[in-house]
């Protein structure tokens, strides 16, 4: 922060960048330290539960053949839905112009990249052989395109990773030596971003809406349900992390930029809403086949009825949710109901996936049994884990972001050069 | 800046908890010494069973064949329900499977016959003995013979056609060595000439009551397809000699487009080579099916194969309670 | 590589249990002590050599690669079962497609084709533990006949029931809470004295070799693909474990070691091709190739020659002459779920 060293090649900025940004982001007060404790926690207890499930295989989770995807995936499913919502952040800035926006598009962009990393961590633990990775690498291995949809998410997840990251830290680094913008550069890049975004989200549907055998995937509607759900889940997290940065940081975060992503979550949860209730009225009312993974979530089969309580629970929270955010005094109570709702919007978005989404989808098989999925300890820790050291990677680089925006990581030039001024 | 105690005695706590936490993960680790445990029980039991089928094998009776024995029925079932936990013996001798017909179609099994691959002839089901899998096809077979050009397209076929003789098995154990059916039936019987079915003395294992004949509703008898003259073989309705190894030229006689379905290969079953011409092993008619009780079963029921796991996590009541009522 | 080798390389009673206890060992360390460590390398199965880990798809390498490929298997099986392994590399026959039909009428579950595929193909048998790591390709489905269930004390238990809101003597609804007569009910645990059971019918259902496979699309790195004869096969070492072809099949026809599989070394079936019964690792898909190992030697599939009432047909669908031929020219024949259009070359078929 106060180094003094004189630039003296073309690598020393950015080194020192690099240098400062780090060690701004590992030092901070009780409340840092004990989240990040608590996160470490999870990260050291989930070293041991990755070992034996990397040691001993997938058995481990409480995946079958009836029911074939674990929590890791359900899980990786909401990390594209956080992931677009840097678009709904960056969209007001860049393209409508809003002044209060314009310093937090970095912040949605930067979170946007920790859940895209976030997302690929799932995935790896998903895979059977995560060793034999690189056989999805193009010209290393074999790289099924365009058959397989697979393919198309590696692609858009993988750059998408890639744009936000140079948006981001390209924002950083000139911010930190204190250069405007090159917008020629910058301006496109950010609105390739905002037009990206939606298609991570977009593929990740095909990837479950490819599969016609499961039946109630197999429906048109499932991207758009997506894009509902990351713009309710999205902007959620973006409130939670603005008001936290605007309560423990000297980054001024306006009331009119938290009351635009309230207002959209109150879309995202009405559409999310409205496409539950089509989708429900499509399959229900003529009652097919395609209809059965559905009644099996909502019924139960003759007698076995293990996601029932959920389905009804989940979505009656839907709907207090969305009556909740239409009242204007919650949404203004910045300090206690709207962070508790937004809260609540993330976890049962999350929750959601597996529970009415995922597992349920898999009965009856394609023979058709019914089956029950039971997530195992190990497999939980696992999941904790990749979200603790997700969201370690989120507290270090936000904390950056806020300590360069608010000139706290600034070089040591710039810092003599403002003083003087 | 949290003070260096805080700090400190958080990391204490933490730990402590990881420690437990890692415990608890480690007792629910899969215990693979157990799993080797189990493995190795598995072995000694395929020992186990191998033994006591043997063990069975001793008894008088098992060695011969159904058709000319009347307390095999007991000694099959006997076989079948051999006790998984009988005292173990060092004895190697050889299992007798049965193919698609118990007490009917049996082969022994030999070890290494294909010594390439340590192959046995057959492998047999622990559960039901019931031959699974053929190391050797052409085991105990020999050609066909000179089954007759039947006009088709099939007759590539014949030239590579194996079959199974069954005369060899038609074996008593009355006296040693054994004999056929002809060493307790000499000669013509008065009472075979005129269609008169009486009840059995013997036999009754094969045809329980031989005045409810369960083949042909009704309209047939023993004699019109054993042979009076000499029970050694088979007779067809215009009185010419059908041995025992071609029954589905008796059978093809009433049962003609059954026959020829056979013949071109779309009825029955045939091992071997796939190809148009390879060699192959056809079964005939009484291989699969019982000509005394095909009325009543088409094919005799058999104790299948022990069913799949149920999915993880599944109880049989909540199986049960699913119904899991599928087709879809 | 010599005979000699490999007799050399059969080291008795060297058990896989030294290095399993070890690694246990290593873990409780790894507790007790609770150190971050990072995550350890995966551990593969035993003397899975760097090479191997390095190869390429099975189909990309050269006949010196793959001589080689083959030649590490069959030296690192050898070692692990005790007995002498041979892995095969026999190409596809030309001019060959190959078909399966399967009667319905006649099969009467006895579940002999399961376990002669089993036994055949080296599947995992499972364990205590994990009853469900065992694998079977074929599932038999015992489908009750639906005419016990039309009765007359069912009529009106039946649908249409009356409107929730107002019943005005006619019945409006059309939801139906229980059918008057159920069928098309399938069980898969069926376990009798004796089978067939009246009033029951078998289905067996195992991989329908898809003329347009839609896992075969889902790969992501194409480690299962069809082969010449339209057979389609994974490579095991190239699977990466993904599990989309599996979502994707609508036949329930892919299997996954979730974890190690469990092969006793005196069941192990030693007569291997790569791209068919060759033991598989932990982490990947397996399904059913038709035998390949057999029927690339010219042999019956184990299911067809274990079937004891020969309603299992298998040929080139491409020769007129085949019983597969002949079945389709002259029997009433279906495919299973023709509405997923993937074109399957497994056949039903009733006399």
């Amino acid at each position: 922060m106060t180094t003094t060293t004189q630039p003296a090649s073309a690598f020393q900025k950015p080194i020192a960048f690099a240098r400062d940004f780090c060690m701004y982001t590992v030092k901070g007060g009780k409340v840092f330290y004990s989240w990040m404790l608590f996160l470490s926690f999870f990260a050291i207890v989930g070293l041991v539960t990755t070992y034996i499930q990397m040691t001993t295989g997938l058995i481990v989770t409480g995946a079958t053949d009836q029911i074939v995807w674990e929590l890791f995936v359900a899980s990786f499913i909401h990390c594209p839905s956080i992931a677009s919502a840097a678009v709904l952040v960056v969209t007001p800035a860049y393209i409508y112009k809003r002044k209060d926006m314009k310093q937090l598009a970095v912040i949605g962009e930067a979170i946007a990249m920790v859940f895209v990393i976030i997302g690929l961590n799932f995935i790896f633990f998903h895979m059977g052989r995560p060793d034999r990775f690189w056989h999805a690498i193009p010209v290393l291995g074999i790289f099924n395109f365009p058959s397989s949809v697979l393919t198309y998410d590696i692609i858009v997840l993988n750059v998408y990773l890639v744009l936000n990251a140079v948006a981001v830290f390209y924002y950083l680094y000139k911010h930190y030596v204190g250069q405007p913008l090159n917008t020629k550069f910058y301006t496109p890049l950010i609105w390739f971003a905002v037009a990206w975004g939606p298609f991570i989200h977009i593929i990740t549907a095909f990837i479950l809406s490819s599969n016609a055998q499961i039946a109630v995937w197999h429906t048109a509607l499932m991207p758009f349900s997506f894009l509902a759900m990351a713009a309710a889940a999205g902007p959620a997290l973006v409130i939670v992390t603005l008001l936290v940065i605007r309560k423990f940081t000297k980054l001024e975060v306006a009331d009119s930029a938290i009351d635009f992503f309230s207002q959209v979550i109150i879309w995202g949860v009405g559409v999310l809403i409205l496409m539950f209730a089509v989708e429900f009225f499509t399959e229900l009312y003529p009652a097919t086949h395609h209809a059965a993974p559905l009644e099996y979530a909502i019924n139960g089969h003759n007698g076995l009825n293990p996601y029932g309580p959920w389905f009804w629970s989940i979505m009656t929270i839907f709907v207090v949710q969305f009556i909740l955010l239409c009242i204007k005094k919650v949404r203004k109570s910045y300090n206690f109901l709207l962070p508790l709702i937004c809260v609540s919007v993330f976890l049962s978005v999350l929750i959601e996936k597996p529970a009415v989404l995922i597992f349920p989808a898999f009965s009856p098989t394609a023979l058709g049994e019914y089956a029950v999925y039971h997530p195992t300890l190990i497999e939980i820790f696992n999941v904790l884990f990749v979200w603790a050291t997700g969201f370690i990677l989120l507290t270090l680089v936000l904390k950056g972001v806020v300590g360069v925006l608010t000139g706290e990581v600034r070089d040591s030039q710039v810092v003599e050069e403002g003083g003087a001024k | 800046m949290i003070s260096a105690r805080k700090h400190m005695r958080a990391a204490v706590f933490v730990s402590l908890f990881f420690v437990a936490i890692s415990g608890l993960v480690l007792q629910n680790m899969p215990n693979e010494a157990v799993a080797q445990e189990d493995a190795a029980q598995e072995e000694s039991g395929a020992v186990v069973q191998e033994n006591s089928a043997d063990a069975s094998q001793e008894e008088p009776g098992a060695e011969q064949e159904a058709i000319s024995d009347a307390g095999q029925e007991e000694s099959g079932a006997e076989e079948q329900e051999a006790p998984a936990d009988a005292a173990p013996t060092t004895s190697d001798a050889e299992v007798e499977c049965y193919e698609s017909r118990k007490d009917a179609t049996r082969l022994t099994k030999k070890d290494n016959v294909n010594p390439k691959y340590g192959y046995p002839n057959v492998k047999c089901s622990p559960t039901t003995k019931a031959v699974l899998w053929y190391g050797d096809p052409y085991d105990d077979t020999e050609p066909i013979g000179d089954t007759p050009s039947f006009g088709d397209y099939t007759d590539g076929d014949f030239a590579q056609a194996v079959i199974r003789p069954r005369t060899k098995h038609l074996k008593t154990i009355i006296q040693n060595g054994g004999m056929q059916c002809s060493g307790c039936h000499p000669g013509a019987d008065p009472a075979t000439q005129k269609n008169d079915p009486r009840e059995l003395m013997m036999h009754q294992d094969i045809v329980s009551d031989a005045l409810v004949l369960e083949h042909g509703r009704g309209a047939i008898w023993c004699f019109d397809c054993h042979n009076a003259a000499n029970r050694d073989t088979l007779v067809n309705h215009r009185g010419d000699e059908v041995s025992f190894n071609e029954s589905y030229k008796l059978c093809g006689s009433c049962h003609g487009s059954t026959y020829s379905e056979w013949r071109m290969g779309l009825h029955g079953k045939r091992t071997g080579e796939w190809r148009v011409g390879g060699k192959k092993r056809w079964w005939t008619c009484t291989e699969c099916h019982n000509p005394h009780t095909v009325e009543e079963h088409r094919f005799d029921p058999v104790k299948p194969e022990p069913p799949p796991a149920l999915p993880r996590g599944m109880s049989e009541d909540d199986y049960k309670g699913a119904g899991n009522h599928g087709g879809h | 590589m010599s005979e000699d080798k490999r007799k050399n390389d059969i080291a008795e009673g060297q058990d896989d249990g030294t290095t399993k206890e070890s690694r246990r060992d290593f873990l409780k360390k790894l507790g007790v002590a609770a150190a971050a460590t990072t995550v350890a390398p995966v551990a593969t199965a035993k003397a899975a050599s760097i090479s191997e880990h390095l190869q390429t798809h099975f189909e990309m390498m050269s006949d010196s690669q793959k001589e080689k490929a083959i030649a590490r298997l069959e030296e690192r099986y050898t070692e692990q079962f005790g007995k002498q392994v041979t892995v095969a590399g026999t190409p596809a026959p030309e001019g060959v497609l190959f078909g399966y039909a399967l009667n319905i009428s006649k099969c009467i579950g006895c579940r002999r084709c399961v376990e002669a595929c089993v036994r055949e193909n080296n599947q995992s048998r499972g364990d205590h533990e994990y009853p469900n790591s065992a694998i079977q390709w074929i599932r038999v489905l015992e489908m009750v006949r639906g005419n016990d269930t039309f009765q007359v004390e069912n009529l009106h238990k039946g649908s249409p029931s009356s409107s929730a809101i107002g019943d005005y003597g006619v019945q409006a609804g059309g939801h139906a809470d229980k059918a008057v007569g159920i069928s098309g009910h399938a069980e898969h645990y069926y376990e009798p004295e004796l089978v067939p059971e009246e009033n029951a019918f078998y289905f067996p259902v195992q991989c329908h070799q898809c003329e347009d496979p839609p896992c075969v699309r889902a790969c992501p790195v194409r480690a299962t693909y069809r082969d010449p004869n339209g057979i389609v096969v994974i490579d095991y070492n190239w699977c990466i474990g993904c599990r989309m072809c599996q979502l994707a099949c609508p036949y329930w026809a892919r299997r996954f070691n979730w974890g190690e599989p469990v092969l006793p070394n005196e069941d192990m079936n030693p007569k291997t091709h790569y791209l068919g019964n060759r033991p598989r690792m932990r982490g990947v898909m397996e399904k059913c190739t038709f035998c390949l190992q057999r029927v690339r030697d010219g042999r019956y599939p184990a299911c067809l020659e274990a079937c004891p009432v020969g309603a299992r047909k298998f040929g080139n669908l491409l020769d007129p002459e085949s019983e597969i031929r002949k079945v389709l020219a002259t029997k009433k024949v279906f495919r299973f779920k023709e509405d997923f259009a993937t074109e399957p070359k497994f056949f039903y078929y009733m006399d």
